[in-house]
């Protein structure tokens, strides 16, 4: 009974993560319409730089986070002005958006090698210090909380601020028809730029709670892409909130797998999942 | 000179790995992220029999090429209902999936600390042991893929690899059976993958998991693109540059932690700067 109650709420936590994933890549996906590998990095840079503000220049936590989220937001913006936006206008396949977006990964994560090294680093300022609650015999940190209400909390507000503002039936008549969206006057080109900023600052919140839950590495931004990933296409890609049911599946698999085999084969049970759904579910479970 | 020598050896065994996935990626188009996962199985494979029954390497080699088949039939057969995006990502999957078994298959692969003292090649009492007669060995084999490669491409076959390439759907309805021969140029390609895995173990002489990552499969891909799809003399061409520009680098005197990550970032660069400016490579024929 514990046991089940512990490797449920790792799932949450875990799933929660995803979910954020999962929502950045599927806005960017459904109106870009390539997969953007180079996402991943994103939340990488999204963790170092909180790393940077919020440990090295130890600025306060609340700024800290502004600035980190913001920076992340502003390079996925400047990488789509300056990589994808003049593929688009060349109409490039989306199998060349994706070898440059792999080009993007490797070079953001080569940076950011560069300057903090290789080594495993945690954002908490005070290890051990975290208070710890009990559920039903389970045990979740204060950390883990706080992660779980800002992932509920940004995926609802992007969920609000899609379907009821004019902002959000832009970006989804751009994602029906980018062409046609433009020809009624949606100024598409400056949506997309903004779809990337708000996608990457998602990817950051996402990279930021995954250094202070278990700790940022420069190649875990492709295991998080690839988690947020397999989780949207369980999901269906595109569909947002199918992303994060995906999440949530993926992320109680993942845990219930772990426990039956053993921690080191995560990953391969995650891409087992991904490979059986695309075979037998290619458009996802829960499709449209 | 000794150094050039070695340079010359690493250079082979790339140029063997760009021209094998060259025959997906170029000839069939169909973008493989996967080739480290079929180079480490020829790798270990052929190790563990030098190491463990004392074969002789030129068999060793054989079952190391006839193991990555296999693999790649089961792989291929999966991969044959993917297109597009999906079949980059698919791929991407199972080289995670191998990579996690060479690193948590501890009983066999000796997991993250590898496989070490793998012998030399040795024929009729003659080992090569120095890097002269072993870059002679490399570059026998480099060029025997080469014209392998040529004479495949000439062929018939070849004919309906590049239908493939152009257009599916048409070269089915000529009554091609396509996946047929996608899982075939798929076993060929990992087979000579393979048998650069097993020059590589011979010549390294240790080998372990870190080899045969994603960003190997990047690397080799990039080395592709780079050097021309679909031009046999491009992607050695290619393999050569990739190689020895980076080890450059060495002389400007960065540390090996950095000058590694360097190199990573210009890879990366590369796969940019060609989306953005040349798609199709120094010497290709065909863009993605």
């Amino acid at each position: 009974m514990e046991l089940a109650v512990q490797i449920g709420l790792n799932a949450v936590i875990a799933g929660a993560i995803y979910a954020l994933v999962a929502l950045g890549f599927n806005l960017i996906y459904s109106t870009a319409r390539f997969f953007d590998v180079g996402y991943g990095a994103l939340a990488v840079v999204g963790g170092y730089t909180m790393l940077y503000v919020y440990k090295t220049l130890e600025l306060p936590f609340a700024l800290a986070i502004v600035l980190a989220v913001t920076f992340a937001g502003a390079l996925g913006w400047v990488i789509e002005r300056f990589v994808y936006r003049p593929l688009r206008s060349q109409k490039a396949s989306p199998t060349v958006l994706l070898v440059a977006s792999i080009g993007v990964l490797t070079v953001v994560q080569a940076t950011v090698a560069i300057l903090f090294t290789s080594e495993f680093k945690t954002l908490s300022r005070d290890v051990g210090a975290t208070r710890v609650f009990e559920i039903f015999g389970g045990v979740i940190t204060e950390v883990q909380v706080i992660i779980l209400f800002v992932a509920l909390a940004i995926m609802s507000t992007l969920g609000l601020v899609l379907k009821y503002t004019l902002f959000g039936k832009a970006i989804r008549a751009i994602a029906d028809d980018e062409e046609v969206a433009r020809i009624v006057g949606i100024p598409s080109r400056r949506l997309i730029g903004i779809v990337f900023f708000i996608g990457s600052a998602i990817g950051a919140v996402a990279g930021i709670a995954v250094g202070f839950d278990t700790g940022l590495q420069p190649t875990v931004g492709l295991a998080l892409l690839l988690g947020g990933v397999i989780a949207a296409i369980i999901g269906g890609v595109g569909n947002i909130w199918g992303g994060v049911a995906g999440a949530f599946l993926l992320a109680i698999i993942e845990n219930v797998g772990v426990w039956t085999f053993s921690g080191e084969w995560k990953s391969t049970v995650a891409f087992a999942v991904l490979i059986l759904v695309l075979l037998f579910k290619p458009r996802g479970l829960f499709e449209k | 000179m000794d150094y050039l020598i070695h340079i010359g050896v690493l250079i082979c065994i790339s140029g063997i790995l760009a021209l094998s996935l060259n025959l997906v990626v170029g000839e069939t188009g169909l973008v493989s992220v996967a080739h480290a996962a079929f180079y480490g199985i020829g790798a270990y494979v052929a190790a563990l029999l030098l190491t463990k029954v004392g074969l002789n390497f030129f068999l060793a080699a054989l079952v190391g090429m006839a193991f990555s088949g296999f693999a790649a039939l089961a792989i291929g057969a999966v991969l044959a209902r993917f297109k597009g995006d999906f079949y980059v990502l698919v791929s991407l999957g199972f080289n995670m999936i191998i990579y996690s078994i060479m690193v948590n298959w501890q009983s066999v692969t000796n997991g993250p600390l590898g496989i070490s003292a793998i012998p030399r090649p040795a024929i009729f009492g003659y080992v090569f042991g120095t890097t002269g007669p072993y870059f002679l060995l490399a570059a026998i084999a480099l060029a025997l893929t080469y014209y392998f490669c040529v004479l495949l491409t000439q062929s018939s076959f070849g004919r309906v690899l590049h239908g493939i390439r152009e257009d599916e759907e048409a070269t089915s309805v000529f009554g091609y059976r396509t996946t047929h021969y996608k899982v075939l140029i798929y076993m060929i390609s990992a087979m000579l993958a393979g048998l650069a895995g097993a020059l590589f173990a011979s010549y390294i002489t240790f080998i372990d998991p870190s080899s045969f990552v994603i960003s190997a499969s990047i690397f080799i891909l990039a080395i592709v693109i780079l050097g021309g799809l679909s031009s046999h003399r491009g992607v050695v061409l290619g393999a050569a540059i990739l190689i020895a520009l980076p080890e450059a680098l060495r002389f400007v005197g960065f540390p090996s932690e950095i000058a590694a990550q360097m190199r990573q970032l210009t890879y990366g660069l590369i796969l940019i700067l060609l989306m953005l400016y040349r798609p199709q490579g120094l010497l290709g024929k065909f863009k993605l």
